[in-house]
């Protein structure tokens, strides 16, 4: 086993956030799908709604209220990953070892995700209240969970790549949140201000489908995990082209900032 | 052996090394002073392969640190200035964690780790979170540390800041142990006094370059065979003209300085040589009252070196 992956988990653990974390997330989560489940059964009255729409409204407030919580979480766990070993004075004696720069950058990604991970794994139990409800199977269950782990993944290496950059964890978590918000929130402001500045100017073209919509204003949207997490409820035939490419963003995004976080590791001038 | 040949290396257009030559021998314990901003620090990160120099080579045991600086690892042990520790890891479990990182498993883990316990003088505390120490025992368990994968060669920066002075005196002996198992090790520091207790050679450098000292020595030689050429103060009652003349008769002899009751001279050869000065000085009847060797210690010869650079 790589020695960073068993160094980061053990430290992890012992950290107070290590339980105060997952116990405040669940109770975020919990109260969400109680306030979702009371809002969907008394809207009418209780008795004439079925199960399986209760499970749907509880299954979609779930995976969505997940990864907005998630996508808060990740970059505290990965954007101090690397400066708290400048701010120690520790990464010299990690980057003289016989560690490699890869090793060092495995061993952070894995203990960063594994913890958001762990998350997500103390959430089944909610996330089985909804498929007791009905009207959601395994195959929506699945591609939801690998989409927010896909997503995850990504945003983990991002903040990595912060926590490579910079000297000071704050300025890393910082940019980390910036990034967040900028593919999260940004990216849907800049699609619909486009999309309406679009309606205007073509007032009598008719749009039915998602594909109607010119590339350029769609795009945005690609980068966005909500649009991402959407896309993956669309049956396994229909996941291309919008999920592969949503994925295939993702993973290259990702990819990018594994190769700059190794060259900042290989350039130790800043220890 | 480390070798540094012409090495440079600038940040953002800053020279830190100018061409530094350095040759280190086998088993020498070697020191590098020189004012803050000299460039110690960059060449240590060189020699660590942490920093690629820009020109020039630098080699520990034949091995390019450049080329292939995992193995360069493997013999070297370094120690940065001000070095970092686990605040949340036990003692041992900081030594367990960085033998798995020098890939010392299997068998060889556990007396790696041991013997590491034993030369930090930590067995008693290792089950104590490493926070819970003191300055003084951190630097020993980070050096133990760098002892763990049993390196020739030590780099060590600034090892004795910020210790107190019986944790100096104990860095030293341990120092010369380690000396005397055959490990060579290059060591900076601003503290000469401990410098001139263990170190063999001393190099000077200043802007990233070799320094010289008044008399011009790059390198000085602390712990060499009896120096051919050494200086004697003289005192005497009297004039003395007549103890000049004494002193210019004698063979491998020079009058450095001449005054009132006082002569400085230079003497080539070893000890029967001063001696055979004296001798010729009593039998003239000058009247001798001191005869001493003028010792030049680390401090005055590094003040002698950089007085006149300092800004």
């Amino acid at each position: 086993m790589n020695p960073m992956i068993r160094k980061e988990l053990r430290q992890r653990m012992r950290e107070r956030r290590g339980w105060l974390l997952p116990s405040l997330y669940l109770l975020v989560l919990g109260s969400v799908v109680t306030f979702a489940y009371f809002a969907t059964t008394s809207e009418r009255g209780g008795s004439d709604i079925q199960g399986s729409t209760v499970g749907v409204v509880l299954f979609l407030t779930l995976a969505y209220a997940q990864l907005a919580l998630l996508l808060l979480l990740a970059p505290i766990f990965s954007a101090g990953s690397i400066t708290i070993e400048k701010e120690q004075r520790t990464l010299a004696g990690l980057l003289t070892s016989l560690l490699t720069s890869a090793q060092i950058w495995w061993g952070k990604f894995v203990s960063s995700l594994l913890f958001v991970l762990l998350l997500l794994v103390t959430s089944l139990p909610v996330l089985s209240m909804a498929f007791a409800f009905g009207g959601v199977g395994p195959w929506e269950i699945f591609s939801a969970t690998v989409t927010t782990v896909i997503i995850l993944a990504s945003i983990s290496a991002i903040g990595l790549y912060c926590s490579s950059a910079f000297r000071r964890s704050v300025h890393a978590t910082a940019v980390s949140y910036a990034t967040v918000i900028a593919i999260s929130v940004v990216t849907a402001i800049l699609f619909f201000v486009r999309m309406m500045m679009y309606e205007s100017a073509h007032q009598q073209t008719t749009y039915r489908t998602w594909y109607d919509l010119p590339l350029n204003i769609r795009a945005p949207m690609y980068v966005n995990p909500f649009f991402f997490l959407t896309a993956s409820f669309a049956p396994p035939k229909q996941l291309y082209p919008a999920w592969i490419t949503c994925a295939c963003v993702f993973i290259a995004l990702g990819a990018l900032a594994v190769a700059l976080t190794l060259r900042n590791l290989h350039r130790s001038s800043d220890l | 052996m480390i070798d540094v040949e012409q090495v440079s290396k600038s940040f953002d257009g800053t020279r830190a090394l100018d061409g530094f030559t350095l040759h280190v021998g086998p088993k020498e314990l070697f020191g590098l002073v020189g004012p803050n901003g000299a460039g110690k620090t960059t060449l240590m990160r060189v020699l660590s392969t942490l920093l690629p120099p820009d020109s020039g080579t630098a080699q520990i045991y034949g091995i390019d640190v450049t080329s292939q600086p995992r193995r360069v690892k493997r013999l070297v042990g370094y120690m940065p200035d001000q070095p970092g520790v686990y605040q949340d890891m036990s003692v041992r479990e900081f030594l367990e964690f960085f033998a798995d990182a020098f890939g010392i498993t299997g068998t060889r883990h556990r007396p790696a780790v041991d013997r590491a316990l034993q030369r930090s003088g930590l067995e008693k505390r290792s089950r104590h979170p490493v926070e819970q120490l003191s300055f003084g025992m951190k630097q020993r368990l980070v050096l133990a540390k760098t002892l763990l994968h049993d390196p020739k060669v030590l780099l060590l920066d600034e090892p004795a800041t910020g210790l107190d002075p019986i944790a100096r005196i104990e860095l030293r002996a341990q120092l010369k142990q380690l000396q005397g198992e055959g490990i060579t090790i290059l060591i900076s520091s601003h503290i000469l006094s401990d410098l001139e207790d263990i170190c063999t050679q001393i190099a000077l450098i200043d802007a990233g370059r070799n320094a010289s000292d008044a008399e011009g020595h790059s390198i000085i030689q602390l712990r060499a065979p009896q120096t051919p050429v050494r200086i004697y103060e003289i005192e005497l009652l009297g004039d003395g003209a007549p103890a000049a003349n004494v002193v210019t008769s004698i063979p491998n002899t020079r009058l450095l300085e001449s005054g009132p009751g006082r002569l400085a001279v230079e003497i080539t050869g070893d000890e029967e040589q001063a001696a055979a000065l004296l001798r010729a000085l009593v039998v003239a009847g000058v009247n001798v009252i001191r005869f001493d060797h003028r010792a030049v210690g680390l401090e005055e010869r590094y003040r002698l070196a950089f007085r006149e650079k300092r800004p």
